[in-house]
């Protein structure tokens, strides 16, 4: 078959998991096993999935390229697209194009403490972060995640809280918006955690990713405790169309998400004209 | 001495292109004017000034399949990507549309390059006819561009007498005249319509310090978000993609998208970053005055006036930029 940039490859669902109850963690094999070869990806870039007939929209790579060829997507249930991957059962045929974007420099972080900050599904771009961390401690300096949800529920990647809290230096805080009998830990904003907790900003970095009013006011925290704006990662999220640089719809002022981002320092976006 | 092309060798030339390939041409078709393929040279409006719709449906059609996808039951989808097989010559072309395709090559053609858009542009002849009268939103000369300018052309006719003065002026327009007998004549060609000039020089620097100026909500209280300044523009090439199925057919259709929908920018989960009106049409002149020429180098704008034409309540282009201009010099005044 000819390849054109707008043609997916295909793939099928090797296993579809609930991680809350409205987020699945998808696993998809590549069909062709050039294509699985070639696809090779870092943390914070993204793919555009297709369920063939509903249509396409891009989603976090929630996977290490190290780790193997089987991609993994963590997929919460917002439109249309994402309920029907959502929907899938194992074997079911699903497209894939990509992978798209700048990722996190992890190369830079070695020897450097680093502030994980998630909000809900915030944490999926995170996840190969703390993969990456994890099975490279010693390169790395202390490590704070912190990461919040609306309930206990809908804490994402709950079945990997173990394995990230007993790593060597690894700190997990943990909090809910709301309150339950079934929960003894925090019910507190992230922000609030972040003030409390004071992380450091000597040698450190911190990489955030959640909903914008979660970053807005983590940002006031962390400005608080004098992080410079080249020292906080995001990714920004946005409605895109091809991945390609061509479709015009992922622009904040003049950068470009899909090739400009989606990582981004807030030193850099600080130069944005247009503020998301 | 200038090669010269009688009416008479035009029409002959034109329609011998109409029976080997694809002849596209403007033509009245429910009242407006518009490039279409036409079948002889006597369906073409040859009396018009500029189109009411661009030159750009040709190569970016309102909607197109991009792929299909046949798939039984939840079988191994086949997907079969659409292709271009059509040789064409694009006659009538004026020098503001062919500036637009210019542009229009900087996205599309940037690697990867988009295999519709690529296969059309080499398959395309490019024929323009220059501009015999400015209309009064034309502003081209403004714009990078003049009535009778060649540029991005393979041939340029200019209309002189009972014929046209031609100029081949790539090797693909010549080889598309094939053996068309040209005469060689000492042509008084007629004068250059002067459009009214619009100050849009320096409008990129403008821009970076206007953008929270006031004026772009107030500008955006009368926008009805109609969206035509978009379809009619040759330089806005925003789309959208999405999926049609039916009886098991699954098609991938690319089609127009404006900057001005209300969705434009809003997010599955609902969160919009550019959701007010104000915000909207600010983009729209931000990506002409300053985010394209930051991304490619030039102005994605070449004085057609189209928008300027259709916009249903008056919102002018060549006025957003002198309000530009003012609320610069504001902010020059207040900050010292």
């Amino acid at each position: 078959m000819e390849t054109t940039p707008f043609v997916p490859h295909l793939a099928t669902v090797a296993a579809i998991t609930d991680l809350t109850i409205d987020v699945k963690l998808i696993r998809l094999e590549l069909e062709d096993a050039g294509v699985r070869e070639a696809f090779k990806y870092q943390p914070g870039q993204f793919a555009f999935l297709s369920a063939l007939g509903v249509g396409e929209a891009p989603f976090g790579l929630a996977s290490v390229s190290y780790k193997g060829d089987e991609l993994e997507f963590a997929i919460r249930r917002v439109g249309t697209v994402s309920d029907a991957l959502c929907e899938m059962e194992p074997g079911a045929w699903v497209g894939v194009r990509g992978p798209f974007g700048n990722f996190f420099p992890m190369e830079d972080y070695r020897g450097k403490n680093i502030v994980i900050i998630g909000g809900g599904i915030g944490m999926s771009p995170l996840r190969p972060v703390i993969q990456t961390i994890l099975d490279h401690r010693k390169e790395y300096g202390d490590i704070l995640i912190i990461h919040g949800a609306r309930s206990r529920q809908d804490l994402v990647f709950a079945a990997e809280f173990d394995t990230w809290a007993q790593a060597p230096a690894t700190r997990l805080e943990l909090t809910v918006d709301r309150g339950e009998d079934a929960w003894s830990g925090r019910v507190d904003l992230i922000p609030t955690v972040v003030r409390e907790l004071k992380p450091s900003p000597e040698n450190a970095v911190v990489i955030i990713c959640g909903p914008p009013i979660m970053i807005k006011f983590v940002l006031v925290e962390l400005e608080s405790l004098q992080f410079a704006h080249d020292q906080i990662f995001t990714t920004l999220e946005s409605k895109m169309k091809c991945g390609l640089g061509k479709c015009a719809r992922c622009n904040v002022g003049e950068k470009y998400v899909c090739q400009d981002g989606p990582v981004f320092t807030l030193a850099q976006i600080s130069t944005f004209l247009e503020q998301f | 001495m200038t090669e010269f092309l009688s009416k008479e060798g035009l029409f002959t030339w034109l329609r011998q292109i109409a029976g080997e390939r694809k002849l596209i041409a403007p033509v009245r078709m429910w009242g407006i004017t518009l490039f279409r393929p036409v079948g002889s040279p006597e369906d073409i409006a040859l009396d018009i000034d500029n189109t009411d719709l661009s030159a750009k449906d040709w190569f970016f059609p309102p909607s197109e399949a991009l792929f299909t996808v046949e798939q039984q039951g939840g079988g191994r989808p086949l997907i079969t990507p659409a292709t271009e097989d059509r040789e064409a010559v694009l006659f009538g072309l004026r020098p503001c549309d062919a500036l637009a395709i210019s542009h229009f090559d900087l996205p599309f053609l940037a690697e990867p390059a988009d295999p519709l858009y690529r296969e059309r542009r080499e398959k395309t002849v490019l024929v323009g006819v220059a501009c015999a009268r400015a209309r009064p939103e034309c502003f081209c000369t403004s714009a990078g561009t003049a009535p009778n300018d060649p540029s991005h052309m393979d041939i340029l006719l200019t209309e002189a007498g009972d014929g046209y003065a031609l100029q081949a002026v790539t090797e693909k327009g010549r080889q598309a005249l094939g053996d068309t007998p040209l005469e060689s004549r000492d042509i008084q060609l007629p004068p250059t319509p002067q459009p009214d000039p619009v100050p849009l020089a320096g409008i990129n620097d403008i821009a970076r310090q206007v953008f929270d100026a006031p004026y772009w909500d107030r500008l955006a209280d009368r926008c009805i978000h109609c969206n035509l300044c978009a379809y009619v523009c040759p330089d806005c090439y925003c789309f959208d993609i999405r999926d049609y199925s039916a009886k098991g057919k699954i098609e991938r259709v690319r089609c127009w998208e404006s900057c001005q929908s209300a969705g434009f920018t809003r997010l599955a989960g609902g969160h919009d970053p550019r959701s007010t009106k104000g915000a909207r049409l600010r983009q729209r002149f931000y990506h002409k005055f300053l985010y394209f020429p930051e991304q490619f180098g030039p102005t994605a704008c070449t004085g057609c006036g189209r928008c300027v034409r259709a916009c249903p309540v008056n919102i002018d282009i060549r006025e957003v930029a002198a309000e530009m201009q003012k609320a610069a010099e504001q902010v020059a005044l207040e900050t010292g």
